[in-house]
């Protein structure tokens, strides 16, 4: 029965593409957003490449193509001359880069349309692609890893450690902006080389939306036609390794907190009726920056350990930025996450056995009706808050395009009212375990926090002031949740060294 | 002044809404909107757009890190926008925390060295209840001590995460640097002991909601898909009763800098050196075409468009970041220009860069092309934030906390766009200036 549905959803998707709304069956595919009243038009130019086409020892350098076209001198005009020209117009165009997609975004109000159209063409059709340009983006890149990934943000690091490890030894194993060493080894030669193979008439999708007039869309798949015909060769979906028994990385440095992330792949993705089950699901359990959280009501709320504690059951970029997810991050694999903000390093055992066994209670008793009749009365709200701008609602437009799917937002809306309690919990079960998991930790001490973790040893709670009776007696159990994890599955790295690979 | 675009502006972004108190082409804020002051004091600014029911709801309270005058009490506006989620008798933090889910509003806050500001989203149905539950627990806040000792760790927690940035490292010793008296001394999440003393400080955070959360101190901004009159009539019922009570705070005046400060702080792990040089700046006055005329020379000299941008960020390369923060507080702040320098051994050089950059408008006029092209951002920048309810109330929370007034915002703009090129090297000549600099440089190991 899932599985049919899950095929009705996928062939309506078909339909509605063969109709032309995603216009991919004539040439150069567009994804379009009509909005009369907007008095600004917003692009999202797609190029269907990302880190996973990086070839070994070359990583980082779909990041830095799209750099050198996004943020770099054109054959026309010197980098410094396009930002003098976007200047008065307060508008911009930039690129984002996950592991499968490309996509050129910008918004520019009606009134400078015309000419801010011709920059944005002018970038991905005619980059200058210069020795310049290019140095500063290399050196820029290795900085960010060297220097700014590793000792300025404990959360994006843990994160990054958490996502390589999921992803090891796969097309999706490294960070998308590149590794220190292989970054080092791309010349300007490469860059050109990857522009040409993926920087096609054929591996491009056009999104517009906003108050623009139909010829603009000819406009630009006449200016794109400019580019090689060819579509370069799909990489394979990863494979990745599934974890064996809890797998720790322990990245030691100088640090007065502990941050956490936690997850392991799983096989949902949008569209896929269990993928809005587990929305539910995952809504209680650690909905994104919410006090409705319930990992934030257990570990900051009562506890007061963190600044807050969430989960995720797909990818979700730049969440300490971000309220709602950004679009166009897709990926044909996903995987479960839960994010643990840094708590003192003397609870970090503690805050992470927490975590583990609320997830697995989840998995045990399921949902309560409820929770269950409360999350889903908050979430066919709080979903009218994801796409507020056409902008935004474009983005989504080329996620669907991405899945295969129609719209994504407005299935959730359905499936919210749909799904039963039972579906959610039966969805909770065949995909959410505690078993097989991967952990990132960014921590002080990682000897002794190892000896802690292998030996399951009690970890205690104390507090400044005295808590109920009813969180100090759940203390206790969770002091002495048993984790099982083996030494041989803890691996310590000196800040120093990581992404040395 | 660009009138043609102002007009565009107020065709297309009004979208069909008919002009009330602020009509007029050549007022920048596009939105027709209605602003009411209750017998209380309560600022009230309903201002009515399309939107697929939704709604924008800010209680902007003009009390932030600045307002924080007593002795090691830093950081405490900051905690007690946290404290403001504990609820009230009526409605408990828990009950609170459901009654939000249930209507699945996207609910938050933030405080800043002016203001502290409570935000929600939700769908248009839900306005009564919003406002219920708003009200209350700006009238009644009431919460144990255990909960207040609980939130203190998370603001601890909040502060740790802080100290893994070398911007924060950088941020905390510029203003600890620059400012003696005035409270700016501290940022607005305090100094680390006193975060540490915080949840011995039950009392006073009573006393601190008493004194600060008072209507006279409140501008209420609702926003979006919305009945002006009815949303009033409601406005009026649920806040009516709030009694007055506002005790300004005795924010200490800061001394004339009369010498040039520096100040060298290490950070635990690497970096590439982080200088900042900074100048006491004028206290925001949206009449004062100084105060207008600085804002337009920071980026004019520091932006991305500038000549030291292209030389240091595009061309040369030794600087991997660069640019100003110009922008005015309610007291005389600061304008400050950053750069991340790649070699360690070019920072002195980079820093001479500035100042010659600084000489430079202070002995020549900008020109006419270029003074044109900073207005035309300022107000593109503006204007193509309005695009949602939610757009439109934050792009105001931080004029209405400085400012107190919507009357501020075509103030403001009306100003930037009087600035002459005069303006702009008079402000360099006049603000830019030695003894009113202070300059920080991080270092990492």
């Amino acid at each position: 029965m899932q599985d049919r549905r899950k095929n009705v959803v996928r062939l309506a998707a078909a339909i509605i593409c063969a109709v032309g709304l995603c216009g991919q069956s004539w040439g150069i595919g567009t994804v379009e957003l009509p909005v009369s009243s907007d008095p600004t038009v917003s692009f999202r130019i797609w190029f269907k490449v990302g880190s996973q086409d990086d070839p070994p020892g070359k990583e980082g350098l779909a990041a830095l193509t799209a750099a050198m076209i996004s943020e770099s001198a054109t054959r026309r005009n010197g980098y410094d001359q396009i930002l003098k020209e976007l200047y008065p117009m307060a508008a911009g165009y930039g690129a984002s880069v996950d592991k499968e997609m490309t996509v050129m975004s910008g918004r520019v109000h009606k009134d400078h349309l015309d000419r801010y159209v011709d920059l944005l063409l002018q970038a991905i059709v005619e980059p200058a692609l210069t020795t310049e340009d290019f140095q500063r983006h290399q050196t820029n890149a290795i900085n960010y890893l060297d220097k700014t990934l590793r000792y300025s943000n404990d959360e994006a690091l843990g994160k990054q450690m958490l996502y390589d490890a999921l992803f090891a030894n796969t097309t999706y194993g490294h960070p998308e902006v590149g590794l220190p060493t292989s970054l080092r080894l791309i010349t300007l030669d490469d860059i050109k080389q990857f522009y040409r193979t993926h920087y096609t008439a054929g591996n491009v999708v056009i999104g517009i939306g906003g108050g623009y007039d139909p010829a603009l869309v000819e406009r630009l798949k006449t200016g794109l036609s400019a580019l090689p015909p060819d579509a370069p060769a799909v990489v394979a979906k990863p494979v990745p390794a599934r974890p064996e028994g809890i797998d720790v990385t322990l990245v030691e440095k100088e640090t007065q907190s502990t941050a956490i992330s936690i997850g392991f792949p799983i096989d949902v993705l949008r569209g896929d009726r269990d993928f809005y089950a587990l929305w539910i699901a995952n809504s209680w359990l650690g909905e994104h920056r919410n006090s409705s959280s319930h990992l934030y009501q257990v570990i900051r709320e009562e506890r007061g350990m963190n600044y807050g504690d969430y989960s995720y059951i797909e990818y979700y970029p730049h969440g300490w930025a971000r309220q709602f997810p950004s679009p166009n991050a897709c990926r044909r694999q996903q995987f479960f996450e839960i994010w643990i903000r840094p708590v003192q390093n003397e609870a970090a055992h503690f805050a992470l056995r927490a975590a583990i066994r609320e997830l697995q209670n989840l998995i045990d008793n399921g949902m309560k009706p409820e929770d269950f009749a409360l999350t889903k009365m908050f979430l066919k709200k709080y979903v009218k808050h994801y796409a507020p701008t056409t902008d935004m609602r474009l983005g989504y437009k080329l996620d669907d395009a991405f899945y295969g799917i129609p719209d994504h937002l407005q299935t959730a809306e359905k499936m919210f009212e749909e799904l039963t309690l039972e579906d959610v919990n039966a969805a909770v079960r065949k995909h959410l375990q505690t078993a097989n998991m991967r952990i990132a930790m960014i921590t002080k001490n990682a000897p002794a926090l190892k000896e802690a973790l292998v030996s399951d040893s009690p970890s205690p709670m104390t507090y400044e002031n005295p808590k109920p009776s009813e969180v100090t007696r759940e203390d206790k159990v969770i002091a002495v949740y048993p984790l099982k994890i083996p030494a041989e599955n803890v691996v310590i790295v000196p800040v120093d060294s990581t992404f040395l690979r | 002044m660009n009138k043609r675009w102002v007009a565009c502006a107020v065709i297309m972004l009004c979208l069909g809404i008919a002009a009330a108190t602020n009509a007029g082409a050549e007022k920048i804020f596009p939105y027709a909107y209605q602003q009411t002051v209750l017998e209380n004091g309560l600022k009230v600014i309903v201002i009515p757009m399309e939107s697929p029911g939704i709604v924008a709801y800010y209680s902007i309270v003009r009390t932030g890190s600045r307002d924080e005058y007593e002795p090691d009490h830093s950081g405490f506006a900051h905690f007690f926008e946290h404290m403001m989620f504990r609820g009230t008798k009526k409605y408990p933090g828990r009950v609170y925390d459901q009654l939000m889910t249930e209507m699945g509003a996207n609910a938050n806050a933030f405080t800043s060295s002016d203001v502290t500001c409570y935000h929600l989203e939700f769908v248009a149905d839900d306005l009564g209840k919003v406002m219920e539950l708003e009200s209350d627990r700006f009238q009644n806040l009431s919460y144990a001590e255990s909960d207040f000792k609980t939130e203190a760790g998370a603001v601890r927690g909040e502060y740790m995460k802080g100290l893994s940035s070398p911007r924060f490292i950088m941020h905390e010793t510029l203003m600890n640097t620059a400012y003696d008296k005035h409270t700016y001394k501290h940022t607005t999440i305090g100094f680390g002991r006193d975060v540490e003393a915080m949840p011995t400080m039950y009392e006073y955070s009573k006393s601190f909601f008493q004194r600060y959360y008072r209507p006279e101190n409140v501008v209420l901004v609702i926003v979006g898909d919305i009945k002006p009159d009815s949303t009033l009539a409601m406005v009026k019922k649920y806040y009516g009763g709030w009694q007055k009570g506002y005790v300004p705070p005795q924010v200490p005046v800061e001394p004339e800098q009369t010498a040039e400060r520096r100040a060298d702080a290490a950070f635990k792990g690497r970096t590439l050196p982080l200088l900042a040089v900074a100048y006491k700046a004028v206290a925001f006055n949206p009449d004062d075409r100084s105060m207008a005329a600085c804002m337009l020379l920071g980026d004019l000299a520091f932006g991305e468009t500038s000549d030291i941008y292209e030389r240091l960020v595009l061309s040369e390369q030794r600087v991997q970041y660069l640019g100003p923060d110009f922008e005015p507080s309610r007291d005389p702040g600061l304008a400050t220009i950053y750069a991340m320098v790649k070699d360690p051994a070019d920072v002195d050089a980079v820093e001479e860069e500035i100042y010659r950059t600084i000489a430079f408008y202070q002995n020549n006029r900008v020109d006419s092309a270029q003074l044109s092209d900073v207005k035309s951002h300022t107000r593109y920048g503006f204007l193509m934030g309005l695009d949602t309810p939610d757009g439109v109330a934050g792009s105001l929370v931080y004029l209405l906390a400085i400012g107190g007034d919507m009357g501020v915002v075509d103030q403001l703009y009306a100003t930037i766009d009087q600035v002459t090129a005069s303006d702009i090297m008079y402000a360099a000549k006049t603000l830019l200036t030695p003894e009113k600099r202070t300059v920080v440089l991080v270092k990492g190991q």
